[in-house]
């Protein structure tokens, strides 16, 4: 397994009223191809916002040291240009709330096409029929004229759907997925990580996985990152995290999980 | 959507006739009788009575508003005196119809309100949103304070303080009167401006706050985040999803803002001594010349009624949230 995505001692400061706070403490963990890393933690933990530092999207005045290589190309310290040509090609990201994450003014269809316009060229034609393409992959139906249709008028797991259609459309090498199925149905949950599953196994992209579910995580990930308030407190395969959590606060989470045979207490 | 239309274009003919009727009740219920005003100081009640009888006044007042009504679509005869259709009423005083006084200084208002509201939407609007994206800096809080100021400034504090300073001292500009664009493009544009920039101070600030806080509160959506993680250019991230979705509100209050200054700006109009719908509301207001008044009211009410179905009608076009909900 070739290390596709390396994250090394990253550290986030963000400045705040009382002074410079590190919301993200000397993370390291490594990402192969075809492989899947989940990051997992209470909200607060940092899990965001080590994906938001990978494509230098954190808010004005946030340090970053430390280092984040993509097939052994810094990214840490590059120029907002730079990075504008590694977001959405060949890092990209699927956020939490598909409905607020979609442009409510526009079809999906042209959030798609401005997408592979920007970085792949071509004419307007062509990147709709690319549009159409990805959203007959991520099971759209009737994609041809959907394409047309605006945000409002998906239900909550389509417009997932169409987000990850967006992201998957420059065939990206990571695609980092935060909290994707958060504000979703259980059974739609499961459906979403079915696909994404799916289209990875076909594209063999990278993933970063971010949740606070662990039932999600031990679905989908081969490897595990457990963080609390910043600090990188377990890592490990996921087999070893959840049959052998080293640390007591990954123990904690564990136990946190409802379990079906659990006895109920009066 | 055609039936959408319908439905509004039928609302509205309902919402002007409520209109006449509760502005023909309050004024020819409850201000002194017109008879009394245009019968003058060699007054006997007998020459009120025939004046009375040649405006319909003795009709009972249903009556009097379906003659009112009927003479807008067929024309009115008033005794001797024929007012044409559209007719809105005569005037006495000035033994004109109410309609030609209205058309001969709706280009004024119309000049006026049209002029000022492209520099207000312009001063506004880039102000607004280049202090959201400086926001912080000082040109923000400058411009911002400054806005503040503008808005608290009555307009006939400035008008007065512009002419002061630039027609009597500085002598830059003339003094303002409508001279038709054909006749001397320049001296138009000169007489005007002041009027445009007395009436525009105000709306501009206010915009100028609106679309700063609009696009602020744009700017931490999360489909701008969304934008952002696309890898998108700055212009077509700011332009498309920024602008668009701030600006789409602006558009709301805008129409309304225009349509109420067509109906006439009657203090910047009378500071600047302008023949417009303004100045003549508040010249009839001064002589109770109630057809005058009546006219304006119903002008005023039309042109509000007007801009906010048009409004309406553009918003389904700009948001398309809105276009599924009509159809």
């Amino acid at each position: 397994m070739s290390d596709l995505f390396v994250v090394d001692s990253l550290t986030v400061t963000l400045p705040t009223s009382r002074g410079p706070v590190d919301v993200v403490k000397d993370v390291s963990f490594t990402v192969g191809r075809d492989d899947t890393v989940g990051i997992v933690g209470e909200s607060g933990s940092g899990k965001s916002m080590t994906a938001l530092a990978v494509l230098g999207l954190l808010p004005r005045g946030a340090q970053t040291s430390g280092s984040v290589r993509l097939e052994g190309t810094e990214l840490l310290g590059k120029s907002e240009r730079e990075l504008r040509a590694v977001r959405g090609n060949a890092i990209s990201m699927v956020f939490q709330d598909p409905l607020s994450s979609l442009n409510p003014y526009y079809t999906v269809g042209l959030q798609i096409s401005e997408m592979y316009q920007t970085h792949r060229g071509g004419s307007r034609r062509a990147a709709k029929h690319v549009a159409i393409e990805a959203l007959e992959r991520v099971g759209i139906p009737d994609p041809g004229r959907r394409v047309d249709h605006y945000p409002h008028q998906f239900s909550g797991g389509q417009r997932q759907r169409v987000m990850i259609a967006m992201a998957l459309c420059c065939s990206p090498s990571l695609l980092i997925a935060d909290e994707p199925t958060t504000a979703l149905d259980v059974t739609v949950q499961a459906q979403i990580l079915e696909l994404l599953a799916e289209l990875q196994s076909t594209t063999g992209t990278g993933m970063i996985f971010i949740t606070h579910d662990l039932a999600v995580i031990s679905s989908i990930a081969q490897r595990v990152l457990v963080m609390r308030e910043g600090d990188p407190v377990e890592y490990g395969s996921a087999e070893q995290v959840f049959s052998d959590p080293r640390h007591e606060y990954t123990r904690m989470l564990l136990d946190a999980v409802p379990r079906i045979d659990d006895e109920v207490s009066a | 959507m055609t039936r959408y239309v319908l439905g509004r274009l039928g609302s509205v003919v309902l919402i002007l006739l409520a209109v006449c009727l509760f502005t023909y009740l309050i004024f020819f219920k409850l201000s002194p009788d017109p008879a009394v005003m245009i019968c003058g100081k060699t007054c006997t009640p007998d020459r009120i009575n025939s004046i009375r009888d040649v405006l319909g006044l003795n009709q009972p007042i249903l009556t009097q508003f379906w003659e009112f009504l009927r003479g807008i679509f067929a024309g009115r005869q008033y005794g001797s005196v024929h007012c044409p259709a559209p007719c809105l009423g005569y005037s006495f005083q000035t033994n004109e119809s109410v309609w030609s006084m209205i058309t001969a200084r709706l280009p004024v208002s119309i000049t006026v309100a049209v002029g000022a509201a492209v520099l207000w939407l312009l001063a506004g609007v880039i102000g607004g949103l280049v202090s959201a994206v400086k926001q912080g800096t000082w040109w923000d809080r400058t411009a911002m304070a400054l806005a503040l100021g503008g808005v608290s400034v009555p307009n006939y504090v400035l008008a007065l303080l512009l002419q002061y300073v630039l027609v009597v001292k500085l002598q830059v500009l003339p003094f303002p009167s409508a001279v038709p664009f054909a006749d001397n493009p320049v001296l138009w544009f000169e007489s005007y401006l002041m009027t445009w920039v007395v009436l525009a101070v105000g709306y501009a600030c206010l915009y100028a706050r609106l679309t700063r806080s609009n696009v602020i509160d744009t700017l931490s959506e999360n489909y701008f985040r969304t934008a952002r993680a696309k890898g998108l250019s700055g212009s077509l991230i700011m332009r498309r999803h920024a602008l668009r979705p701030a600006l789409t509100p602006i558009t709301t209050i805008f129409g309304m803002d225009f349509a109420g200054l067509l109906g006439g700006a009657l203090i910047t109009e009378t500071v600047f001594g302008l023949n417009g719908i303004g100045k003549m509301a508040a010249d009839s207001i001064a002589k109770n010349d109630q057809p005058v008044i009546m006219a304006v009211t119903l002008l005023a009410a039309f042109f509000v009624v007007i801009g906010n179905v048009v409004v309406d009608l553009l918003y389904t076009a700009l948001d398309p949230r809105v276009r599924v909900v009509s159809s």
